[in-house]
């Protein structure tokens, strides 16, 4: 455990993502306790630009936009971690399933995934965020977890399948080990890094498609996001006014827990497959190695 | 052939089952699925309008498999109902006014998309490690990872509202008609410009990010050792040998990657005042109109299967094994 750690934190892509990402669930967790301060108050003039008094500017209700930018930090990560769950939970069952029984289960489970996979996901949330109403952040976890299990259940399947053919599987169905334990002991421990990758890159998802779906007004304008700040900002034309600070913080936000998680998996993609890294060890044994030509080079001309 | 009309099958599949959702969704809701469609207009709307309304539907009468059977008709004769912001205009013609503008915005940002971030990531793989790898790497994916909301907005304001460098809303300028003139397309292509820069931008990366992926995976291959061996130029090895192999993956993730850029499309079109699908939808959202909301839902549908559809044909022609099959 410890070793895998050390391996982890020595690739520079995945060790800025990791402080990315913990740096936003601190605030998400502790900001709003040390905050005290209303989100949805009103705290001065309309569409302050950002002072002492209020570090990034009033909104144009008001509304003091660091408030908002710390409790909008606690929804938008809940709502990215609620439904990565729920995603890695529909396509690692339904991934496995149809990787380790195979047959008519695969067949359907792959048919089925594969068309969720083709119709297009942002069109198919709006019909359904439309229907639901004022959806609230909890209600937009649940249908983007509904909707977005497919590609996490494509490739659960596709590294079930390469398992199910290694001898280890063959030698304990030989032994007659029941498939519950095939599955949780043989299977899942090995399925674990893709689990992780589509854990991550679901909740990068989340994170930007919740954002939009509220950015569209299909939010529930009284909740704090970063989605429903943008929404306000475009409602209030802050770009046109010039008051940059209301759609800048919430965009930057977004942008920031997005390239942290991003890093973060392609780091981890980085260390199972070694052969995808770009700098750092390939350039070290260059330059080492260049460094041996040259001092034999000295050593031979004497 | 035979691979075709599988496909084929496959997306008529897929559009049955988006269209069933459409079918489904406001009978899911509690009550009344016409009170739910049309909660928000019942005070505005005549009741001559609403009858109107809810014969096109059909939906009111017959038991719940005729219902189907009905509206199924009506969707595949192309068929949507009327809008209820837009009445007395039906929901086919409003999307009808709206798609090109957004096949133009999208269409034309996926191919530079796909285009530049093929190219770029075949060169970073081949020199793993070099200067433009160490560079361009790292800033795709942290573009990959920024919603297109982001990018927009950004754009909007330093080049539409901080440097006024471009224009801010609009297809063309408001004062010209449409016409086959020079004028009229320079307009096009100047408020075009932004749009489509900023989509491109969302995804070029994701294209990027695969293509170097799989160049790295094919250059460690035999065939491209060999290729090396044989004494043919490095040009020949990198883009005969192993881009055209390392190509596969990518244009599998263009056919998968179409509906996320319809999505991000749509998003764009709302920051920018772009004429488009996105805007119409926002609207559509805005004044709570369903049937226009659940009819662009089957007109994307019917897009993302039609490209996908085209990616197939792409594929065939450029994996040799499949058009023996």
């Amino acid at each position: 455990m410890f070793e895998t750690l050390k391996v982890f934190l020595r690739n520079k892509k995945a060790l800025i993502g990791l402080i990315i990402v913990l740096l936003y669930v601190a605030v998400a967790v502790f900001g709003p306790m040390l905050l005290n301060l209303d989100p949805m108050q009103r705290v001065g003039r309309p569409h302050q630009p950002p002072n002492p008094d209020e570090l990034l500017g009033t909104t144009r209700m008001g509304r003091d936009v660091f408030a908002q930018l710390i409790y909008g930090t606690r929804t938008s990560l809940a709502v990215g971690f609620f439904a990565g769950i729920i995603i890695v939970l529909i396509g690692t069952v339904l991934g496995i399933a149809a990787g380790y029984f195979g047959g008519w289960i695969d067949e359907i489970i792959s048919f089925f995934t594969n068309v969720v996979l083709v119709i297009p996901q942002l069109p198919l949330l709006l019909v359904i965020a439309a229907f639901m109403g004022q959806t609230n952040p909890a209600v937009i976890a649940i249908i983007i977890g509904m909707t977005s299990w497919a590609w996490g259940a494509r490739v659960t399947r596709s590294q079930t399948l390469t398992l199910r053919n290694r001898e280890y599987i063959l030698a304990s169905e030989l032994i007659g080990e029941r498939p519950t334990r095939m599955i949780f002991v043989e299977l899942l421990p090995n399925l674990l890094s893709i689990i992780g990758f589509n854990f991550i890159g679901s909740v990068t998802y989340t994170i930007i498609t919740q954002a939009t779906l509220e950015f569209l007004g299909l939010g529930n304008p009284m909740s704090v996001s970063w989605g429903t700040m943008l929404y306000h900002a475009q409602n209030a034309s802050a770009i046109s006014v010039g008051a940059w600070w209301e759609v800048l913080v919430p965009a930057v936000a977004v942008a920031g827990i997005g390239v942290g998680l991003s890093l973060l998996n392609f780091g981890v993609d980085e260390i199972s497959n070694p052969r995808l890294r770009t700098l750092g060890t390939v350039a070290a044994a260059i330059k080492a190695q260049k460094k041996i030509d040259q001092q034999r080079l000295a050593e031979v001309k004497p | 052939m035979n691979f075709v009309i599988r496909r084929i099958a496959f997306y008529l599949v897929a559009f049955l089952v988006a269209a069933t959702i459409n079918f489904a969704l406001p009978r899911l809701m509690p009550g009344n699925p016409i009170d739910v469609m049309f909660a928000q207009q019942n005070s505005t709307l005549t009741p001559e309008a609403r009858d109107a309304l809810v014969a096109t539907f059909g939906f009111a009468s017959g038991p719940l498999h005729l219902q189907f059977l009905d509206y199924m008709k009506s969707v595949f004769t192309g068929d949507l109902g009327y809008s209820i912001r837009f009445y007395p205009q039906k929901v086919n013609q409003v999307l009808a006014y709206a798609l090109p503008w957004t096949l133009l915005l999208a269409g034309t940002a996926t191919l530079l998309a796909f285009c530049v971030g093929s190219v770029i990531g075949t060169f970073a793989a081949w020199r793993r490690g070099g200067m433009l790898d160490a560079v361009v790497t790292p800033v795709s994916l942290a573009l990959q990872a920024t919603p297109a909301v982001v990018i927009a907005l950004t754009a909007l304001f330093i080049f539409g509202v901080a440097l006024k460098w471009l224009p801010t809303g609009y297809a063309f300028a408001p004062a010209l008609d449409p016409a086959w003139s020079w004028e009229f397309f320079g307009s096009v292509a100047l408020h075009g410009l932004m749009p489509i820069c900023s989509l491109m931008v969302v995804f070029v990366g994701g294209y990027l990010v695969t293509m170097r992926n799989n160049m790295i995976g094919q250059l460690g291959e035999d065939h491209v050792t060999m290729g090396l061996a044989k004494g043919l130029s490095d040009r020949r090895v990198q883009l005969n040998y192993a881009a055209r192999n390392a190509l596969l993956p990518s244009v599998t993730s263009l056919g998968l990657t179409l509906g996320a850029i319809l999505g991000g499309s749509l998003v764009t079109e709302v920051v920018f005042n772009y004429p488009g699908l996105g805007q119409t939808l926002y609207i559509g959202i805005v004044t709570r109109d369903y049937p226009l909301i659940q009819g662009q839902l089957l007109i994307m549908t019917f897009a993302t299967l039609l490209a996908n559809l085209a990616v197939d044909l792409l594929y065939v022609f450029l994996d040799p094994r499949l058009r023996k099959a």
